[in-house]
């Protein structure tokens, strides 16, 4: 779709006054201008095919684009301060009178970010994982054992594209297996 | 004449497969669960059954997985009888089997190769 200068304007007008909108509601840094100015920008050239000229002006189109993007924007943004806190800290920031220690330094393995998101962080328990996994698989049948390697890798979608069996018979194989590994004590991650 | 003809009790399906297999995971030996009462011969088969037929359907499912966990040694079954056609049909925990038939580096090269 081809757009005018006019049009081309005023998109620009729009992205302009929606950053520096969404920059003073959330109080961003003035740094943020014109990364938000590019998102709503790409946001709105994505979904330029949909404009109708006979239902509004480009510019009602962009301004409820852009208020829709802001809102996602926002969201994230709100997402990430419960999670990190309001003001971002480097884990590579000195503290003061620590003899050159880092903030790093001062986290646990187990307070991390990794252990936060479900990774598991001591060996111990990873060893007993895989074994309690190792044991699991032992209850299933060989050919099942085979199918929850062959899923490591790829997708059922791929799996039945490729000839291992009906979407439908698959899908029910994987939740007996799921089951299985249920009943053995291993659950779903 | 037949004078009294003993009334089957109502039953009502408490736990699916799910439950069950939940439980079993997370069961220290020697624990007890009732994951049916009833007469499970009885109310698995279509035409004898007092559930519903979707219940009927997750009942035959429990019972196979509870067969399939008894096989694997994982649970003990047992059933007691309270009366006629009155069972409670009970899963019993044991000590979860130690050995490891199966290595995971191993399935996963043969998936591989």
């Amino acid at each position: 779709m081809s757009i005018s200068r006019s049009h081309l304007q005023i998109i620009q007008h729009e992205a302009d006054i929606a950053a520096r909108r969404l920059i003073r509601q959330l109080r961003l840094p003035y740094d943020d201008l014109g990364d938000l100015r590019q998102e709503f920008l790409l946001d709105l050239f994505a979904r330029l095919p949909a404009f109708d000229p006979e239902r509004g002006s480009i510019g009602a189109f962009a301004g409820i684009v852009m208020a829709n993007r802001a809102t996602r924007i926002a969201h994230k943004v709100k997402r990430d301060r419960r999670l990190y806190g309001a003001v971002p800290a480097s884990l590579d920031a000195t503290l003061p009178d620590s003899d050159g220690a880092t903030r790093g330094d001062l986290v646990a393995e187990e307070d991390g970010l990794a252990a936060y998101l479900g990774q598991r962080v001591d060996a111990f328990a990873e060893v007993e994982h895989r074994l309690d996994v190792e044991r699991g698989l032992g209850t299933l049948d060989p050919n099942d054992g085979a199918l929850c390697a062959a899923l490591s890798r790829t997708t059922i979608d791929r799996l039945a594209g490729g000839g291992r069996g009906a979407r439908s018979s698959l899908y029910r194989r994987v939740k007996d297996i799921r089951l299985a590994l249920l009943a053995v004590g291993l659950r779903a991650a | 004449m037949i004078s009294a003809i003993t009334k089957l009790p109502s039953v009502r399906l408490r736990i699916n497969e799910t439950d069950l297999c939940g439980w079993i995971g997370q069961a220290a030996p020697g624990d007890v669960l009732e994951y049916y009462r009833g007469f499970l011969a009885m109310d698995t088969f279509s035409h004898g059954t007092r559930l519903p037929e979707r219940d009927r359907a997750e009942l035959t499912r429990l019972a196979r997985r509870a067969w399939w966990a008894g096989e694997q040694k994982l649970i003990h079954l047992v059933q007691r009888r309270h009366g006629p056609d009155d069972y409670s049909y009970l899963a019993i925990a044991r000590l979860k089997p130690r050995s490891c038939p199966a290595s995971l580096s191993s399935l996963l090269l043969a998936e591989v190769a």
